[in-house]
This record gives structure tokens, sequence and C-alpha cells, in this order.
């Protein structure tokens, strides 16, 4: 391994791919086919309409064994995508499957470059001569197993996560339930009613609430925020950080030896607390205590003390009596747990819509959101479930919901994306008014309606003969009259051609969503990708979207991009689906990429140990010498230590010196060699 | 192409006339010379109505900038040329401001008057402004009531431009001479006497 394996005589076979017309379309497969023959070490060279059918991988496996081939090279499509499939076929004529190599002229050549075929036709041979001339170099390897431990971990307690723990933890993996909040239930359970059923959010949510606390194979960690990750799939060694919460539960009671005490959730201390805060449960329009829960039905019932505005008075404590439940001192508390597997369930925030002036968000008192309006209307809000407006408190009669707002925008300030559930909770929010104020009615300014789910059609059918007014056209800007606080609408009814000016007394901002503000932090310790706009980047949109391009780590919900609980409950069962395999085949097979000392050549100098993001290598005594080691299974095979070794004595293994350089060699010296 | 019906009423030919839509009475090019001088991609309008919604001009009269945009990404060439709503724009750039698609469908409208001007279609007051520009230097210049207010108000009685200094006027008359503006204009309003 530490020596330039030449094989004995290489014998290459090279295979051109039509892809139908995607390739032939533009690149002259023959002329490609004939070129490689001309190459030196090419045995055998062969064109099929497509490789990757089976007679294609037939054709591969049968030249193998005829040729008595060394090496492999199909030009064709991305290694991403069929990659595996040619290294199987390799291994199917008997040959190691690292002896395969692919030249991607699809992605990177014919669908690039359509409309020349002549550059084309030449760049696919410059592509095929750098591949055989890796291939002729390629030496056998073996991947390394290594054993997942049975454990997985959920980041975030909304709808989603909990869906993939009771996953996880009903197929009987150990699952660690991570929430920053002091409660689950995330988003869903702030909402007062869920489309197109019009079931009530929390009481269908809250038995899974229950399940999730009740989950033996569960370990409910509320109040805790991911502080570190190390390790890789099969084995990640997480950092949590508990919070200080200032109060105790009966178990933790227990174990500090105080016999019948912990919190009880009985609320004996939120009387007596003389400190006053909003509530951001209720978004700030609610009061709640420095010691606290979000809303009754929280899970865990355990209070939670805010020692930002906690004074230490010690009242709460006084009134908790022999439960000893509160501990003003206690502080954060770190803890590492290891999983195989982790599910990223981190949700999503309102875009800040006061950054759209024009609708006067913040500034004008009775222009609100809609997840404000969802506290409003629900019987356990602020209001008791009354609908009202925030300047005087009457009931508002004309109610204008802006639908967009901030959503499908290319200007810098709102999201280019549809933030897809908008339309649909407008609806509802209509039909909740009309339900509950009598001579109402609701305007609502929509671009489009996009009603795409099951039964949501038929709920626009339902909510426009309940008496809702649609206006299509986006809302230009929003007046406020000084004196009644009333507002003015501004807008094109675009199918009248005619500009509107709307009094209403209150607005609803459909508000567009983005990314929790813990996304981003959370996404870079567990070396996860993102889009451009911030949401998670799933391994293929279509193929393979509850997973990440980091193996053992998986997507659940609204952080991977926009989504309504349906499909957030699916994608949270795939994601748990997803994670659970590695754990349950007990091993995985990381690819062989490592890098490997030549020991021979190692001068123990130790530069590299510092070098490698993965704290991969360390120094080791080996027969009276320093010599430095690779923990193969932490190596990712980047090549830092390699491209920097002053001596040289480092071999990346599949992407070894020699193997580049005679790659650079055969294209610079255009195959005459 | 529109079907042609020979009623001998004209009022009740105009009220029957033919108003479909006919790709050959589109101008595909059309669309691309508006975005070439107006710097702004107009076909990706998606008809929300922002601009309309925040036109000034759009509640006291029959401009619909929203429809210039529709017209113009269906190449609707003559229509938009011959249509005298097309100079009925104050170019407030509000719609700019507020557009979500960042479009500027003030400078398409400029775009769209570019090309009328060059077919010569062209409101009269418009062309007489580029005459006043060319006597004064100014579209709209100083009159006795503003020298008073300007007096009033502790100013001089001409601002700071070609009014208080007319040794810079010919600079002014060559660049419209330049652009042949003088010219067409006084051309343009001769014929149509």
């Amino acid at each position: 391994m530490a020596e330039v394996k030449k094989n004995e005589e290489p014998r290459i076979g090279v295979f051109v791919c039509h892809c139908g017309t995607n390739i032939a379309g533009s690149i002259d497969v023959k002329a490609v086919m004939e070129y490689a023959r001309t190459l030196p070490n090419v045995i055998v060279a062969d064109d099929y309409q497509y490789m990757c059918s089976t007679p294609g991988q037939n054709k591969i496996a049968e030249a193998i064994a005829e040729q008595k081939l060394t090496g492999v090279v199909v030009a064709a499509c991305s290694p991403r995508l069929h990659e595996p499939t040619f290294r199987n076929a390799t291994k199917a004529g008997g040959l190691n499957p690292f002896r395969f190599e692919m030249a991607n002229i699809r992605e990177q050549n014919s669908w690039v470059h359509m409309h020349q075929p002549e550059e084309a036709t030449a760049k696919a041979k410059d592509a095929v001569r750098i591949a055989v001339a890796k291939a002729s170099l390629l030496e056998d390897l073996v991947p390394k197993s290594v054993p997942v431990e049975k454990a997985a971990m959920v980041v975030g307690g909304g709808v989603g996560g909990m869906q993939a723990a009771l996953d996880l933890a009903n197929a009987g993996i150990k699952t660690y339930l991570v929430e920053k909040s002091p409660t689950i239930g995330g988003r869903m359970s702030q909402l007062d009613k869920t489309f197109p059923t019009l079931d009530c959010s929390q009481c269908i949510l809250t038995p899974k609430m229950v399940d999730v606390y009740r989950n033996e194979g569960i370990e409910l960690l509320t109040y805790t925020e991911v502080e570190a990750v190390e390790g890789y799939i099969g084995n990640f060694d997480v950092t949590l950080r508990k919070k200080a919460r200032g109060v105790i539960t009966p178990a933790e009671a227990e174990a500090r030896g105080i016999v019948g005490g912990g919190c009880t959730g009985c609320g004996d201390c939120v009387d007596v607390c003389p400190v006053i805060k909003p509530n951001p449960f209720e978004l700030g329009m609610a009061p709640r205590k420095a010691v606290y829960i979000y809303h009754p039905q929280v899970s865990p019932l355990i209070y939670t003390v805010d020692f930002d505005a906690c004074v230490k008075c010690g009242l709460c404590v006084e009134a908790c009596g022999e439960k000893k439940a509160i501990d003003l001192e206690m502080k954060d508390e770190l803890m590492t747990v290891k999983v195989g597997t982790v599910v990223l369930a981190t949700g999503y925030d309102i875009f800040p819509i006061e950054k759209k002036f024009e609708w006067g968000y913040k500034n004008y008192d009775n222009v609100i959101t809609s997840l404000e309006f969802e506290r409003l209307i629900c019987a356990s809000g602020p209001t008791g479930g009354h609908l009202i407006r925030p300047s005087d408190g009457a009931t508002p009669k004309r109610v204008a919901f802006v639908l967009c707002a901030g959503s499908r925008d290319n200007t810098g300030v709102g999201k280019p994306y549809c933030s897809r559930f908008c339309c649909m909770y407008s609806l509802k929010h209509a039909h909740q008014i009309i339900e509950k104020i009598p001579g109402v009615v609701p305007y609502i300014f929509y671009m489009d309606i996009r009603s795409f789910g099951k039964m949501y059609e038929e709920f626009y059918y339902r909510i426009q003969d309940e008496g809702a007014k649609f206006i299509r056209g986006r809302v230009a800007n929003i007046l406020e009259d000084p004196v009644t606080k009333n507002l003015h609408v501004n807008a094109e009814d675009t199918l009248l051609g005619r500009p509107i000016d709307m009094e209403v007394d209150l607005v609803v901002l459909a508000a567009a969503i983005e990314p929790s503000a813990e996304t981003e932090k959370t996404r870079r310790l567990f070396g996860v990708s993102c889009s451009q706009d911030g949401w998670l980047l799933e391994a293929h949109p279509k193929l393979n979207p509850c997973g990440t391009t980091t193996a053992g780590v998986y997507l659940a919900g609204v952080c991977q991009g926009p989504k309504d609980i349906p499909d957030t409950v699916a994608q949270a069962e795939g994601a748990a689906s997803a994670a659970s395999i590695p754990i349950h085949r007990g091993e995985v097979e990381l690819e062989p990429y490592f890098a490997q000392c030549m020991e021979e050549k190692c001068a123990g100098c130790g530069l590299c140990v510092n070098q490698c993001p993965y704290g991969a290598l360390a120094l080791v005594e080996k027969d009276g010498r320093t010599v430095m080691q690779v923990t193969e299974a932490k190596c990712k095979g980047c090549g830092t230590c390699g491209g920097f070794c002053p001596g040289g004595a480092i071999w990346m293994q599949h992407f070894a010196t020699p193997q580049i350089v005679a790659q650079i060699d055969a294209f610079l010296l255009g195959g005459e060699q | 192409m529109a079907v042609k019906k020979d009623y001998k009423d004209q009022k009740l030919a105009e009220k029957l006339r033919d108003r479909k839509y006919y790709i050959p009475d589109s101008n595909p090019e059309f669309i691309k010379d508006v975005e070439k001088i107006g710097q702004t991609a107009a076909h990706m309008c998606y008809q929300c109505g922002t601009c309309t919604g925040s036109c000034p001009s759009a509640p006291r009269s029959s401009y619909r900038i929203r429809l210039f945009m529709r017209k113009a990404v269906l190449g609707l060439e003559e229509e938009i040329l011959t249509d005298p709503d097309l100079w009925l724009c104050t170019t407030c750039y509000s719609c700019t401001d507020r557009c979500p698609r960042n479009l500027a469908p003030t400078d398409a409208i400029m775009a769209m008057r570019n090309l009328a001007f060059k077919r010569d279609i062209i409101p009269r007051n418009f062309l007489q402004t580029v005459q006043l520009i060319y006597k004064s230097g100014h579209g709209v210049p100083n009159n006795d009531a503003n020298r008073a207010a300007r007096k009033k108000l502790g100013l001089e009685e001409e601002p700071e431009t070609t009014l208080k200094y007319p040794e810079y006027l010919p600079g002014i008359r060559k660049i419209l001479d330049h652009y042949r503006l003088k010219e067409n204009a006084d051309r343009i309003l001769a014929e149509g006497e």
C-alpha cells in the first residue's frame, strides 16, 4: 500500500454511454470510442445506448472476464449518479470495485456545451484520456466497516422532531430528543386550528406530546442545546448544554435525596413571583412571570426560571416548600451522549416583516402577523379566543389578509421562495372569523391561491362559498388613519384592472418564513450544507429528500424547506426510517479513501497532526521511531495532510499523487506519452 | 389576424370588432427592445398589480402600468405605442421601489416612450417642453410669480441654473442638437398644424 503499486500490465476497458440523446445529442460518441482505442493500455473500447441498463452493465462484466481487464472506465454521467452502479458491475466481473473510474461527459460536458458539438467531443476525448491514465494506476481497496451505536438523536421538538423520535423509539432505538425551549410542541402548539380539517391543533398535538414524554425509548432533553459534535456516522459524540432551569424534576430531587420532592407543576411559585415579562409563546401579547410555563399543556410539566429576569428574591423557594423543587443557584450542565445517527428538525421563524415598511407592521397598531392572529383567535390565547383590534380592543368587521407578505419577493428584502402554507392558513383564518364574528367580511389579497394538497382545493371552494372576498392583487402599501386607526389597503384588483383603496379594521400579514435562528449554528456543528436561502440541503431533491450529504445526518420538516404539517410528519417518518437503517444493520461501510502513512518516509515531525480537520492523525512510537498514524474511521480523505506533508510521506488512497500526476500529464501531453 | 366584418354603422363595427389576441399581431422582438433600452427584465413581470396599486396616476386616469407590462410581454407593439395612456406616467418610481420581482416598470415605460418617439408618436405638450428646454434650459421656466416667491423667501430671483448663467445654454443646445431632438420636435409640431 505504501508503495506505488503499478499494475503489472494495465489492461483497461473503456465504455462510452450515449444516454439516449443526453450525451449523443452533442457528443460524437463513436468518435470518442474510436479515440479511446488508440490510447495506451486500452484493450477494449465500446459504446452503448444506456450503460446503466442491465445489458450495459453486462458488457462491463463480460469484458473484464474475457479480456482480463485490470481497470474499467465508463464515460457517462456524474459519478454521484451511477458510480455505485458501475462499481457493482466491475465487482460482478471479478475486479475490485475501486478499479473503476468514471469520466463525466454529461453534466460537465454535453449538457453545458449543447451547441458546440465539436468542442464537446474534443473535451470528452480529454476526459476519457485522463480517466484511462488514472485507471491504469488504480489499486485494490477494501472498504472499512465500523460499528453503529444503537442510539439516535433528534434535534428539535416540534411536530416533526416528535414524530421522528417516536418512530425511532418505537423501532427499538434509544432516542435523545433535544429541544431548546422548556417544552416540546413547537410551532404547531401555537396554532389554533389546522387546515383543511379544522382540527384543534392542540387537541391533536397533546396526545403526541404525552406519547413522547411517556415513551421509555425517548430521553427527553428540553431546555437543552447542542454544544459540540464529534465523530462520524455510527459514532457521533454530541455534547449537550442543559441550560440552568432553576427547577428540578421529581427524578432529580430523588437523586439529591429529597423524598417526594421536585416540581409537580402546581404553579404555587408563579403566584408569588414579583417579576413580569412578556410571554414569547404568546408573541409578547400576554405576560408571564420570571418562573413560568409556556401554556397549560406543556410537556414536561416542569416550571422554568428565567435567570435573565429573576431577581432571586426567594419567594418562590418559600412557596415551593417541602418539595424543594426550586434551585436558584443552578448552573448550566454539559453532558455528552453517543449516537449512531441524527435527525435535524430545527423548524422555522417568521421573517421580520417590519422590514417591508410599506405594510407598516410594528408601526400601525392594527397590522398583525398571521401567527399573532393564531394566538388571538385561539381560545387558550391572551384574549380567550376573541379577535380584537390591538389599538382599541374592538371587534373588527372588515379584515384584510395580505398573502405573499415577503414571500415570492426578489427585491432582497423578503424571500424569493413560496412559503407554501400561507394560502391555506389564510383561507382557514377567513373561515374562523366568519364563524366567530357575525357580519364580518374577510378580504383576501392574493396573487395565486396555491391549494395543492389533498382536500385543499375543496377547502378553498368551501371558504369562497362561506363569503370570503378574494381580490387578485398584491398589496402595494397600507396607510393608517391616525384618528380611527383604521387602515387603508392600496392594491390593484388586477382582474378588474382598477386600483383599490380599501378601508379595513384589521390587516393580517401572511408573513414569509425563514430558517429558525438556531439552524445555522446547528447545521455547522453537524457539517450539513444549506441552500442559498438558508434551508438545510437534502442529499437529492427528489430521490433522497430526507438524507444529507453528511452520512448519518437526516432532515425532517421545515428546516429543509417550507412544509405544512402533513408533509412535515411524512418527512419525519421518512427521516426516522432512514436514520434507523444504519442502526439496525449494526455497521456501516466507509469509503476507503483514507490517508496512509508511508512510515519509511515519515520523519515524525507531526506537522500534519494539527492540519487535520477531523482529528484523525496522531504521532506514535513504532520500532523506536516516531511516526504518524491514521485513525481510519475518522479520516474523511480530504487530502489536507497529503498535500501538506513536507516529506511526501502520506499516501491518499484512490487519490494518490502518482495517480493525480498521471491525470495531469495525460491532459497536458494530449495523450502523447 | 383579426377577422374583419363590415357594418355600415361605424359605431357598431367598433363595438363588434374582433378583440382576440392573435400571434401574428404581436412582435416578439418588442419586449427585447424594451429591455435593452429600459435595462430591466420586463418579461419577468408576474402581474401582481403592486405597480398599479402604488401608482399616483392610476386612480385618476385610465393609465395601468401593469397592463403595459403585460402587453409588452405579449409583443403588442402597435397597441402600446399608439396608446395615449403611455404618456400618463409621472416617473415617480413608486412602482419600481415596490416591485417584488425587482423590476423597474418606470424604465420599461420610458423605453416604450422612446420607441414611440422613434415613430413620431408623441403628445404635443412633450414636444413643447423640448422647445422650452432648448430656449431656456428648463422644461418649466421661471415666471414672475415664482420670482416673487423666491424673493420673499430671501432667495435670488433666478435659481443657480441656466436662468442665472445663460452662458451655459449653448452646451445644453449642443446636446439637444446632437440627438436632433429640437429639430424633430419642430418638425412634428409643424406637421401637426
